[in-house]
């Protein structure tokens, strides 16, 4: 058994450890509907690609926070991102829609890098400024007049269609996540991004471009978020202002759930997609079992500051 | 005045050891110092001075060995406790909050109160006392620290340190940061500290100030205690050869026969803010180069400024012919002009710590080990076998995190980090620092290999044997410029002392017209 433990690396405990508690909320809850309906709703392949479809949203904001949060960054804006690349998307609408959406994901993460690297305000400060921002610009662009808000066929198709019974969604989500792991895992940039986070001092005086890593990194997030959005705005059929507002904490909670330092360096894209998936499963028990809103928060909350008193116990042990 | 009060040891040392996991800083040290006089600490870098004082201030206690004051033994678990026994530093590195104001500071550990809150009223004419007693009625109380000159703040450290009436007074480099005029206002108010009976340990790397100012001197070298006596009974000579020792601890590769050597890197007039006054230097290829000097006279700013790290330098540096000076390390490492710095820090500067030994490895490679955007996974393990291989890096495996290395193959993953991108130029920042004599001499090799294959090394280090042992020539730096270069025979530690100080400028320009500069 410990030797089995010895051969594990350190990044992998989390991903294990929140994959086991995945494992445990569906026992749970399976034993839950038993008892009570005598079914086990559960486990069926329908729910759990439904689960997945829901996730996949979550899913790609937490890719994106994630490459941030592995600089030691943090990107505020993303709900705001998420709702005005929806919102502009659906107002030009047509094929242009998607990318306008883009475009404007694009732009806050150049913006928000630029605001961090070179006039260095803490990221915290300045996402959150930028944020605020998007807020007021959206409220300004809905005030005159009534600009569309019905989302394309295209972002309906990919938020809600089916492909061999398997949600679109879930292969954006797949997309996504597979090039992103590629980045981190194979290139230059994502090792930069690694080492950038470790130390940044080091990191620059071996000739990293630090100030691009980073640059990259926001742009990268904003990217994600507004894919995110786009997507949001498809399975609900429109864009709305606000529509991003949830996913905020789930996608820094699904980051951290999956083992990512909340001070940069270290972390897997595993992690992450196992974390969303824990997040999106706790959820939708905790909804089955009627739990009131109250018990829910604060069950959520629980298991988050718990999950991260069980790593940093692991990290002690093996470093 | 109670002479007998002063005749016995106000605070003594006995047989004191400190161990930084496994580094010796004092060995067996016995010392003393008495209430009633101005003692000076004499030695070179890393000669043992600071732990000295940090064990007699309470701030890192002895791994062993006791310390008595007035003859009973104490053993303090903080500054504070030192502090209530009447020993105050003033240390080199300013303590000061540069929010708070200066009455804040001054009274920073123990404010005057009423009932319970802090009577700033007070605190103001308490800070108002002790810094007309230092001639400085000039610095309003109510200012913020952030707001004085470097000198200024000086004055209020040394007004803060007498606010807790100190019987021993320890003032670490405390006069580097001064303006002639307040240099002599200290002078003054050390001797009238003296004359009250306070004690006052003086350390400080300028020597007339200690001839001047000091009744008896101690000098340490490699963590010992050499030997104390009383001013007038030695010679600067003397005292510069007792700072020396004459024990040769390293084995250096032999050097080659100095001939003429086509300039690869020329620096001329290069100045950055008041760090760097006008620095004029040239490296050959197959040349080594030492900076010597004490510390902090723009030797590692010469080096960063080469290396891209700083804004705004002055002046002109070509490699080759084409500009040296660049914005960045990228560019500095870039083909154009093949420049690799070892850093000062290993552990904050040269190493991801947590990252494993191949990251580290090629943190400074990717483009070479990548076809097109991917990194060639075949490539970099062979780039990264190639970098183990060559400088003999002790590792289990490639993966493990450089953090569970050893100093000294730590050391050599950054420089062999830096060998993979085939330089040309080769900045040392002190790397021989904190590791151990085999892997110095293994580093020493590696140097000279490097030099006989055509590269142009700088080389900055604190240890003046190593100067001597492994460099073709030796520029001193002081106050930001080079003060002297010795070649050949002229490489001696009188020598290099002598212009680290700069005490002997005679001898200097001699050394100037000798090498032909």
């Amino acid at each position: 058994m410990n030797a089995i433990i010895n051969r594990i690396k350190p990044d992998d405990f989390p991903i294990l450890i929140a994959g086991g508690f995945v494992v445990i909320i569906l026992l749970a809850g399976t034993a839950y509907t038993m008892t009570v309906m005598g079914t086990a709703p559960l486990l069926t392949p329908n729910y759990l690609m439904t689960q997945l479809q829901i996730g996949a949203f979550l899913g790609i904001a937490a890719i994106g926070m994630m490459m941030v949060i592995l600089l030691g960054h943090i990107d505020l804006s993303i709900p705001w991102t998420m709702a005005a690349a929806a919102m502009m998307a659906t107002s030009v609408g047509g094929p242009a829609a998607i990318p306008t959406g883009l475009a404007i994901g694009l732009l806050v993460g150049l913006f928000n890098g630029f605001g961090v690297a070179y006039l260095r305000i803490p990221s915290m400060i300045f996402t959150l400024g930028v944020d605020t921002v998007l807020r007021g610009l959206m409220v300004a662009h809905t005030g005159g007049y009534a600009p569309q808000t019905e989302a394309t066929e295209l972002m309906r198709w990919l938020a809600s269609g089916r492909v061999l019974g398997i949600p679109n969604a879930l292969f954006v989500w797949a997309a996504i996540a597979l090039i992103i792991g590629v980045v981190l895992q194979r290139t230059a940039f994502g090792r930069a991004i690694y080492a950038t986070g470790n130390k940044e001092a080091a990191a620059y005086l071996s000739g990293i471009r630090t100030r691009w890593v980073i640059v990259g990194s926001f742009v990268v997030c904003g990217l994600c978020a507004a894919a995110a959005g786009m997507l949001l705005a498809g399975y609900s059929t429109r864009a709305y202002q606000g529509m991003g507002n949830a996913y905020l904490l789930p996608s820094i909670a699904a980051v951290v759930i999956g083992g990512t330092r909340i001070l940069g360096g270290s972390g897997r894209l595993t992690g992450t997609v196992v974390g969303v998936i824990l997040i999106v499963l706790l959820n939708s028990v905790l909804s089955i079992m009627q739990m009131p809103e109250a018990g829910r928060q604060i069950i959520y909350g629980t298991v988050i500051v718990g999950m991260l008193l069980v790593y940093g116990r692991n990290a002690k042990i093996t470093s | 005045m109670n002479t007998s009060l002063y005749e016995h040891p106000f605070v003594e040392l006995n047989g004191v050891s400190k161990f930084y996991a496994g580094v010796r800083a004092l060995e067996g040290v016995d010392f003393a110092c008495r209430r009633g006089s101005i003692h000076a600490v004499l030695g070179e870098n890393g000669a043992g001075k600071s732990t000295l004082i940090k064990v007699m201030a309470g701030v890192v206690s002895p791994t062993e060995g006791t310390l008595r004051v007035e003859g009973r033994a104490c053993s303090f678990s903080g500054p504070s406790e030192a502090v209530s026994e009447g020993i105050v530093c003033v240390f080199q590195e300013l303590s000061l909050m540069p929010d708070l104001s200066v009455a804040d500071n001054i009274s920073i550990s123990d404010p005057p109160r009423r009932m319970g809150l802090i009577d700033r009223g007070a605190q103001n004419r308490r800070a108002e006392e002790l810094l007309a007693r230092i001639n400085c009625e000039d610095v309003d109380p109510r200012m913020l620290v952030r707001e004085l000159s470097l000198s200024r703040r000086q004055m209020v450290e040394i007004a803060k340190a007498l606010g807790k009436n100190p019987k021993l007074l320890i003032l670490d480099e405390a006069t580097s940061a001064l303006t002639a005029r307040d240099v002599e206002t200290v002078y003054r108010v050390l001797g009238e500290l003296r004359d009250e009976g306070v004690g006052m340990l003086f350390i400080s790397h300028r020597m007339h100030e200690v001839e001047a100012l000091c009744d008896r001197l101690s000098v340490f070298r490699n963590g010992k205690h050499i030997e104390t006596f009383d001013r007038g009974e030695r010679t600067q000579d003397d005292i510069v050869k007792l700072m020396i020792g004459r024990e040769v601890e390293h084995q250096f590769p032999p050097k080659p026969e100095p001939v003429a050597r086509p300039a690869h890197l020329i620096v001329s007039n290069l100045a950055w803010e008041n760090r760097l006054n006008g620095v004029d230097l040239a490296v050959g290829r197959g040349e080594i180069v030492g900076l010597g000097g004490l510390d902090g006279q723009g030797q590692k700013e010469l080096l960063l400024a080469l290396f891209g790290c700083l804004r705004g330098v002055k002046g002109s540096a070509s490699i080759g012919g084409n500009n040296a000076l660049t914005l960045s390390p990228a560019e500095a490492k870039s083909s154009a002009r093949r420049i690799a710095l070892v850093p000062e820090d290993r552990k904050t500067e040269g190493l991801m710590l947590p990252m494993s030994i191949t990251d580290n490895l090629l943190a400074a490679s990717f483009s070479r080990v990548s076809r097109g955007p991917f990194i060639d996974p075949q490539k970099a393990k062979a780039a990264v076998a190639a970098g183990i291989e060559k400088l003999r890096i002790k590792a289990g495996s490639p993966d493990a995190a450089v953090a569970t290395l050893s100093g000294g193959n730590q050391q050599k993953v950054v420089i062999a980090k830096w060998l993979m991108t085939d330089p040309e130029l080769i900045l040392l920042n002190d790397p021989t620092r904190g590791i151990d004599v085999g892997t110095k001499q293994e580093i020493y090799r590696l140097m000279r290999d490097l030099a006989d294959a055509g590269n142009a090394i700088l080389f900055y280090s604190t240890d003046y044997a190593e100067l001597i042992g492994c460099c073709d020539r030796v520029a001193v730096m002081y106050g930001g410029r080079i003060v002297a270069e010795l070649q050949g025979e002229a490489i001696t530690e009188e020598a290099i002392i002598a212009a680290s100080l700069n005490i002997s400028t005679a001898r200097t320009a001699a050394i100037y017209a000798e090498s032909g500069v």
